[in-house]
């Protein structure tokens, strides 16, 4: 019994370092968010990509910070996954059909808020 | 924005104190280290209006939901100011940044968290960690929570029951979006008709409850707040199918009509077509079913008034047995079968007048109108029951002078109509009970809160009723809370529907005589300390129960020929003790340990018509209970363990009895202690979830949960004595597929 519940705290661990691991870069990307339902967005797309460790959007300069394994993404694919969301990434432009799905508030016709 | 106004819902309409608050932590990034540091005296304020509160020297706050503004401004000198939107998050935590530096705002939902503020004891079980055991309905949703355990009611109709403080699910108020609904004949199933993807956060709150709500909580109360129509989620696709068989699809669908008006669809189907009999005693394991279920609610919200229609339809039918028994064979004497047919319509209406400018002020009207209907039979045995109801409950509420002095009050009905036929026993009443009620909340800067309730209801069959509850809350430090509460209920029992499992048994039915309602009174009292360790914070919980009952309904089964229900002759109790400890080593991660023991005993007559004290059939004295769980950022991956183990419980004597010699000593059996382990692997992708998990993955199993199943027309059979799982280990999968707004 308490074999077991040792083992799963153990795995739990391990999974936690393996997590934690170097070597990872980072990029700064300027979007297009507006919005803290935007910032959610991106962040969270990126973060659920693959070999993104974290991101981080600041909306007073529209930056996205992320935090990431170069063995398992590019840049590049960083970019698309924003481009994807429906918002622009350094200077490409937003998939516009991504962008048009966006709630009014979040597009970039969209004011201020 | 208007979607998010939801916070003047939930303050005005949900007449217990449950999430009222918005609680958190303000704290800075410490230069050079990712600690963060609470910040003292930060200003907390809702945007546009005066309220406000300030941060302590653990840098929390509390503030309650305002009708105004869904908007929390957080600010402080040095600092950028920050605006966090608040949907139906309970606790926050902010991070500031200095005025140098960039912005950034972190807000954290907990898995489940205690309300820290509620007067009552109260728990709240998030849809985060609803989502730790993937399934399925409500019965099934408190594997993770310490308070509440499901017990096993016997090993052929697949009803699930839950205990709480010892004692049946049936003495706990169920109440959905704070409607009393699981009760009545609706609590033989009652549990299994609400499915958990329907569900946005349940309250679990321990001991006496709030007078608002009505009569019947004596351990304690249940509330499951559903999806709203106006949810962010726009479509919700949940499919499930397990290694037996069963499978399962939830469909829930949200529109924004126009800016006041949203109408929300919520969808179950399941079935199990696949007969499973692994401890080959010639019985299903489980019950083969079908059921479906849906509600369709409208909203409509505008500065003044909120008001929600629906109506709920459910429709399940059940067949179980011995293996070869088939829906044909019903009335046979040869094979044994088990049929259950439920059909429940439903109807239910809130109406809430806001006054904007008065956020501590509200009138509420609730309504709501049901027709359960349910036909069954126990091999030769039928059991039909029609239960009509009609409810209403008006709620206002105000201050006395300020907000220190609040009250609620107001008027309700309840017209319940029963009619029951088992074999050739009769059951039919016909209740009509109009209530009156009032109560008082003292707040002293949520250091100290008195919450002083009581409500009068006329019953026509069993005369004036006056039930009295008081709460207390006293915040001895920041880290420590101390609670006590004490109070009346008073419900009318229905034996054969709270019984139902032991009718799956050659037992005889007695009335010994006319079943009064059961009255109890419930003490109890806890402390909540919260702490850090290092790096890590936590916290610890541990709280005293004790139930005592004026009347019970006693269901004597001490005689394995006969269930016989009479009235409490004598004393009858429930002593609860709880310790739990919740502790987060590391961001993400959680762990609980939680240790449990209880002290029930009921007087039962024994064949001289002596009353003895015994302790009460089918209850654990001990549990602990394990939970791990780790998710990366987003849940990405999310990881789930609990383990439980469960102690010896008495079962009664379950020998033969002859008939010209019954013994003088009907010796009760203890059933054998077990572990349970469950576990649950989720993987999120930006738009949909897999997930896989266990349980009873030590593959436990009653070995005969049925007795003399090889002759169930004799005189020995019964399939009510199940104190395990039936069913050994059960592999599950699942998706969940979500388009947000």
């Amino acid at each position: 019994m308490k074999k077991t519940i040792l083992s799963i705290l153990i795995a739990l661990f391990a999974g936690i370092n393996i997590a934690q691991a170097d070597g990872d870069k980072q990029i700064k990307i300027k979007t297009s968010a507006i919005c803290t339902m935007c910032k959610e967005r991106i962040e969270r797309n990126l973060g659920l990509s693959k070999g993104v460790r974290e991101s981080n959007l600041d909306l007073k300069d529209k930056v996205v910070t992320v935090t990431y394994n170069p063995n398992k993404t590019t840049p590049e694919a960083i970019k698309a996954t924003i481009i994807n969301t429906g918002y622009d990434a350094d200077t490409q432009v937003a998939n516009q059909k991504a962008h048009d799905k966006l709630p009014d508030c979040c597009r970039k016709t969209a004011a201020a808020h | 924005m208007l979607k998010y106004l939801t916070g003047g819902l939930f303050f005005l309409l949900s007449s217990s104190l449950y999430a009222q608050r918005i609680t958190g932590s303000v704290n800075e990034q410490a230069p050079d280290s990712k600690d963060l540091k609470p910040i003292t005296g930060a200003n907390v304020y809702w945007s546009g209006t005066t309220q406000a509160t300030a941060t302590d020297a653990s840098g929390r706050f509390n503030i309650p939901r305002s009708a105004q503004s869904n908007l929390l401004v957080i600010s402080f000198v040095g600092f950028r100011n920050d605006t966090v939107k608040i949907g139906a998050e309970n606790d926050l935590q902010v991070v500031l940044q200095s005025d140098q530096t960039l912005n950034e705002v972190v807000v954290r939902g907990n898995t489940s968290t205690i309300d820290r503020l509620s007067p009552h004891q109260t728990e709240i079980i998030t849809t985060r960690a609803l989502a730790k055991a993937a399934c399925c309905n409500l019965s099934e949703s408190f594997e993770t929570n310490a308070s509440v355990s499901v017990s096993y009611a016997d090993a052929v109709t697949g009803s699930k029951q839950i205990q709480m403080l010892g004692l049946n699910g049936t003495y706990i108020q169920t109440n959905i979006e704070n409607i009393p609904s699981i009760r009545g004949l609706a609590s033989t199933f009652g549990l299994n008709f609400v499915p958990g993807t329907w569900i946005q956060s349940i309250d679990v709150g321990k001991g006496a409850g709030s007078v608002v709500n009505g009569y019947e909580s004596m351990t304690g109360q249940i509330n499951v707040e559903m999806q709203k129509p106006d949810s962010r989620e726009k479509l919700y696709l949940n499919t499930y199918l397990n290694n037996f068989g069963r499978a399962e699809v939830n469909l829930n669908l949200a529109t924004q009509l126009n800016k006041k008006w949203s109408t929300g669809l919520l969808t179950h189907a399941s079935t199990l077509r696949n007969r499973v009999d692994k401890n080959d005693d010639g019985f299903l394991d489980m019950p083969l079913y079908t059921q479906y279920n849906v509600v369709n609610r409208w909203k409509y919200q505008s500065e003044k008034v909120m008001a929600q229609f629906g109506v709920k339809a459910l429709h399940e039918d059940r067949l179980g047995g011995q293996n070869g028994f088939e829906k044909e064979m019903k009335g046979s004497d040869n094979v044994y079968g088990f049929g259950a047919k439920v059909n429940r319509y439903e109807f239910f209406s809130k109406i809430a007048r806001l006054f904007p400018d008065k956020p501590y002020k509200g009138l509420g009207f609730i309504v709501n109108a049901s027709l359960h209907d349910s036909r069954s039979y126990f091999g030769l045995n039928n059991y039909d029951g029609t239960q009509k109801t009609l409810y209403g409950n008006l709620i206002y509420q105000s201050i006395i002078g300020n907000t220190n002095h609040s009250y609620k009050t107001g008027l309700s009905y309840l017209l319940d109509n029963y009619n029951e036929l088992y074999k050739d026993i009769r059951l039919a009443r016909n209740e009509s009970v109009p209530g009156a009620f009032f109560e008082y909340t003292y707040n002293n800067l949520d250091k100290f809160v008195l919450v002083a309730g009581g409500r009068v209801d006329f019953h026509n069959l069993y005369g004036t009723q006056w039930t009295p509850r008081l709460h207390l809350k006293y915040s001895l430090t920041d880290q420590t809370t101390l609670r006590a509460s004490a109070g009346k209920g008073f419900r009318v029992s229905n034996p054969l529907a709270e019984y139902y499992g032991n009718l799956v048994s050659s037992r005889t039915v007695q009335f010994r005589e006319s079943i009064r309602p059961e009255v109890s009174w419930n003490y109890g009292a806890s402390i909540t300390q919260e702490f850090k360790l290092g790096n890590m914070s936590g916290n610890f919980i541990m709280d005293f129960y004790r139930t005592i009952f004026e009347n019970q309904l006693v269901a004597d089964m001490e005689d394995p020929r006969y269930i016989r229900f009479y009235n409490l002759e004598g004393s009858a109790y429930a002593n609860s003790f709880q310790a739990e400890a919740n502790l987060t080593p590391l961001k993400r991660f959680e762990l609980k340990l939680a240790y449990r023991l209880f002290d029930v005993k009921q007087t039962l007559r024994n064949v001289y018509d002596e009353n003895v004290l015994l302790p009460r059939m089918m209850v654990s004295r001990d549990r602990v209970l394990f939970n791990a769980g780790y998710a990366l950022p987003y849940d990405k991956w999310k990881f789930d363990a609990t383990v439980q183990w469960n102690g010896k419980r008495r079962i009664p004597y379950m020998g033969h009895v002859d008939e010209h010699h019954v013994p003088g000593n009907l010796t009760s059996t203890m059933s054998p202690s077990f572990y349970n382990f469950n576990a649950q692997v989720t993987r999120t992708f930006p738009k949909w979830d897999i997930y896989l998990g266990g349980e009873n993955l030590a593959n436990f199993r009653q070995k005969n949960p049925i007795m003399g199943a090889n002759d169930p027309f004799g005189q020995n059979f019964d399939a009510g004595m199940a104190w395990g799982p039936v069913v050994g280990r059960m592999i599950y999968a699942g998706i969940r597929y979500k388009i947000v707004r």
